[in-house]
């Protein structure tokens, strides 16, 4: 794919002043942006800035106040969470969400089943269409077993898993049904260091198959690792987009995260 | 239109709505604090009639103290329920309590119809043909008690839930679970005293309703679900909501009852329900939580 | 699904010998009991099999089954006995009416919280009692419509099947029975059975992954209506009468303590247990009061202790099988 006509090139995600009140508070107030296709966009802030509520916004988990949003030109808003997950834009869970009682290649089948074309009555008489759909989905399956690195427990109940390895199941099926957009809410959250290495090469190496990502984290370093592109939010609103090293040297971002004074500190140390 | 006629079904709509309304708002107060609908509730309205029945014509004790004791039973019965059964399931996975409750209303109610057979039996009083009479109106006397001890309970309630602490609590784990726990109320202690309370008011209609209606072990089954009706019209966990709706009830059953053959009045409750579901699904008086 | 207990060769040889022995009963017996202890375990069987497949697998606590037995009972009666349809369309019909009552309760409540879907469901229970003993222009009120006609069934080719001996509708409600198991079967282990559980084990999971929780449950309830429906319009003729008694509580109590000992999502542990249930009371020669008393405790213990029934020990042993399993290897975090 060519990249010489990238700024000319629509915006794969388009995000409309989406804006989402709870009793009275604006958890997520006019938010726009958009995200490039092929790209990797963070989207920190501190705790109760809106950025998990956004993503529950767009992705249908929760109706908005106003805003609209668009994936490929597609619009998405007021569509069932089922419906944007078809047209293209999957997403994990903050609480890491799994079938536990099946297997993880079962749980990576699911993920596809409805994707594929195959109907109702088709699944029923088990023809020759629905056999080798699954058959696509269980090699496909175990392909990203293998590079999420799960590939020994391909037939193990989901429950035995740990944290981690749930997060890593979770990515995996994210991507089972080839989505063009991702969204990874809080993938290494409570997660030992060595999975939060291991989990950012998986999505870098995802990422290289030609997905787009968007990642909401607290883990701000991981986001500078991995992102090409961050937005900031606070108290619902963006305070800042861009590329790692801007946003880190932001005043705005420093003083979100540390507070007035100190962040006034940093800025004279670095003056 | 005979309006004495009007004013008697009235009457007799009230007394059967209060009746209703002690035993919806039982519920509703149970399901707000504890997130469980209680399918044995209509059984412990039975058993306060059966314990009325007992005491008044085999022990012979007078109509007031059998009152007093059979409430304060139910309660206690409650409070150990809790103990014994609920206190285990504590909200999680809420197909549990329905069925536990409903494997006890199965235990209660075939125990009862075991040990007592099905044959209703009439509880006599001295009081059973006193009547008062207004003009062209005739109340018996023991439904007068009723009204009386049904306003009494409202009272009571009211008293408990807006002007004590602990209804304080009550109210506050009702509208927000998680919120009330945070603020240091004790989720057990305010779920047990809801549970004697809920199935307190059971018992006391029970009882009250005892000597005007034949005592046999179904007579529970066939209210519970109408108070399942009642507390979903008035809205699911709101007390007072139940407490109106029920009255409403009685006194729109009594009413077309009165003017239309009986063949419409048993489906109303239910016919109500579903319209309210329909267009209104949270209620007529609505909660915090979302139907 | 993996059964830990037997591979599938050998559970299919069992199923087929099961079913020839159960065929071949009324061969080796005329006894009236035992058939009508066959004809009840077949009923219990659907009735069962019907709310599994709802609760089970959709995971929807649903009282309305009763209901759609009764107007299925209610609908192949009428319509036989004042419209004089042949018995198989009476019933057919029944299965269709029962099925869009299904639909329309379920798409009416399925939106609402799942204490308000248990309260509406058996409120439609209840509703279709009261309609059925006050409606009496309808239903003919209390009493009901007794002395239901011999069902007859006329093959092409000029054979004809009069229903008029026990063995009669032996064959006839166990071959329905078996009928609505087999699709029970391909449901559950199709994929769509597999959306249809994880919905149940996850709902926003598998909205996250284009599954449409609405649709796979109303297809749930209204396959289950059918079924249920079916089996009403035909065994109302076993009955020879139909009253308001069709939709007694009893039935929703005894098809709930099957499913729930067989373990609710369990298709094996559900028909086992609607067998054992059938004929167990019987032979323990308790009356209805009693076996009632007996299975509120079982329900009560149940949900204590072990809530997943006996389906739901055997797959807890199968996860723990796998925790003990020690892993490792190559590319393993």
């Amino acid at each position: 794919m060519s990249n010489a006509s990238n700024s000319m090139r629509a915006p794969l995600l388009e995000v409309r002043g989406v804006t989402k009140r709870y009793f009275g508070l604006t958890a997520v107030d006019n938010l726009s942006y958009t995200v490039e296709a092929g790209s990797i966009v963070g989207l920190i802030g501190p705790n109760g800035s809106g950025k998990s509520t956004s993503i529950d916004c767009i992705s249908g988990f929760q109706p908005v106040d106003g805003g609209d949003w668009f994936l490929d030109g597609q619009p998405l808003a007021g569509l069932a969470p089922h419906r944007i997950a078809l047209a293209g834009m999957t997403r994990t869970f903050q609480t890491v969400r799994a079938y536990d009682e099946l297997s993880l290649l079962e749980n990576l089948c699911v993920a596809s089943q409805e994707s594929d074309g195959q109907g109702w009555w088709q699944a029923l008489r088990r023809g020759a269409g629905v056999r080798e759909a699954e058959a696509k989905a269980a090699a496909r399956g175990r392909e990203l077993l293998e590079t999420v690195g799960l590939s020994a427990y391909a037939d193990a109940p989901a429950a035995v898993l740990s944290y981690g390895q749930r997060k890593l199941l979770a990515i995996a099926a994210s991507m089972m049904a080839r989505p063009r957009l991702v969204v990874l809410d809080e993938p290494v959250a409570g997660v030992n260091p060595t999975m939060v290495r291991h989990i950012e090469k998986v999505i870098a190496r995802l990422n290289g198959e030609g997905v787009t990502l968007v990642i909401v984290e607290h883990n701000v370093e991981f986001i500078m690792n991995l992102c090409q592109r961050v937005i900031v939010l606070e108290s619902g609103q963006k305070i800042a987009d861009g590329p790692p090293g801007l946003i880190r040297s932001d005043p705005r971002v420093l003083a979100a995260y540390l507070g007035q004074a100190r962040a006034a500190d940093l800025e004279k140390a670095s003056a | 239109m005979d309006i004495s006629f009007l004013i008697q079904l009235l009457l007799n709509g009230l007394v059967i709505g209060v009746i209703y309304a002690l035993i919806a708002m039982g519920l509703s107060l149970i399901f707000g604090v504890l997130e469980i609908v209680n399918f044995a509730h209509g059984e412990f309205y039975m058993l306060g009639a059966v314990a009325a029945y007992f005491l008044t014509t085999n022990l012979s004790i007078g109509y007031w103290p059998t009152i007093a004791l059979v409430t304060v039973g139910a309660a206690a019965v409650g409070y150990i329920l809790y103990e014994l059964l609920l206190s285990s399931l504590r909200g999680e996975g809420f197909e549990r309590s329905i069925l536990l409750t409903l494997g006890l209303s199965m235990v209660l109610q075939n125990g009862a119809v075991f040990l007592f057979t099905t044959t209703p039996k009439m509880m006599l009083s001295p009081l059973t043909y006193s009547n008062v009479i207004m003009g062209d109106v005739r109340m018996p006397v023991l439904r007068l008690f009723a009204l009386g001890l049904g306003i009494a309970a409202f009272i009571a309630l009211y008293l408990i839930l807006y002007r004590t602490q602990v209804g304080k609590a009550m109210r506050g784990v009702s509208q927000n679970r998680e919120a009330a726990m945070m603020v240091g109320i004790d989720p057990r202690a305010v779920s047990r005293l809801a549970v004697a309370i809920g199935i307190g008011l059971s018992g006391l209609a029970g009882a009250a309703l005892a000597p005007i209606y034949a005592v046999h072990p179904l007579m529970g089954f066939s209210f519970v679900f109408k108070a399942f009706a009642i507390i979903i019209i008035g809205g699911l966990g709101n007390v007072s909501g139940a407490a109106i709706a029920a009255i409403a009830l009685g006194v729109l059953e009594s009413l077309i009852g009165g003017f239309l053959p009986t063949v419409m009045v048993d489906g109303l409750a239910f016919t109500a329900m579903i319209l309210i579901l329909l267009i209104r699904p949270q209620g007529l008086f609505g909660r915090g939580v979302r139907v | 699904m993996n059964n830990p207990l037997m591979s599938g060769r050998m559970r299919a040889t069992l199923v087929v010998v099961g079913l020839v022995l159960l065929f071949a009963v009324p061969s080796f017996t005329r006894n009236e009991y035992v058939l009508a202890l066959g004809v009840s375990f077949a009923t219990f069987a659907v009735l069962s099999g019907g709310l599994n497949l709802v609760y089970g697998y959709a995971g929807l606590l649903s009282f309305a089954q009763v209901g759609f037995f009764g107007v299925g009972a209610y609908a192949a009666a009428l319509l036989v006995t004042d419209a004089n349809w042949p018995v198989w369309a009476g019933a057919l019909a029944g299965a269709v009416l029962a099925a869009l009552m299904g639909l329309g309760v379920g798409y009416s409540s399925l939106r609402l919280s799942r204490h308000a879907f248990a309260i509406v469901t058996l409120s439609f229970a209840l509703l279709c009692m009261i309609v059925s003993r006050d409606w009496v222009s309808l239903t003919r009120g209390a009493m009901g419509i007794p002395g239901l006609a011999v069902p007859q069934f006329s093959f092409p080719g000029g054979l004809s099947w009069r229903l008029n001996k026990p063995a009669d509708f032996y064959y006839l409600l166990l071959g329905l029975a078996v009928a609505c198991q087999a699709v029970i079967y391909a449901v559950v282990t199709s994929r769509i059975g597999r959306a249809l559980k994880a919905v149940k084990m996850n709902e926003p999971l598998a909205q996250s992954q284009g599954i449409n929780p609405l649709r796979y449950k109303l297809m749930a309830v209204t396959l289950s209506a059918f079924m249920t429906g079916l089996m009403g319009g035909f065994f109302v003729f076993y009955l020879t009468i139909v009253d308001p008694s069709i939709f007694d509580f009893y039935y929703t109590e005894t098809m709930l303590i099957m499913v729930i000992l067989g373990g609710a999502g369990s298709f094996w542990g559900v028909l086992f247990s609607s067998a054992i249930l059938t004929l167990l009371p019987d032979m323990l020669r308790f009356t209805t009061d009693l076996r009632m008393v007996l299975y509120g405790f079982i329900l009560i213990l149940a949900m204590l202790v072990f809530p997943g029934g006996i389906g739901g020990w055997f797959e807890r042993r199968r996860i723990e099988r796998w925790r003990k399993v020690p892993y490792g290897g190559r590319g393993t975090p």
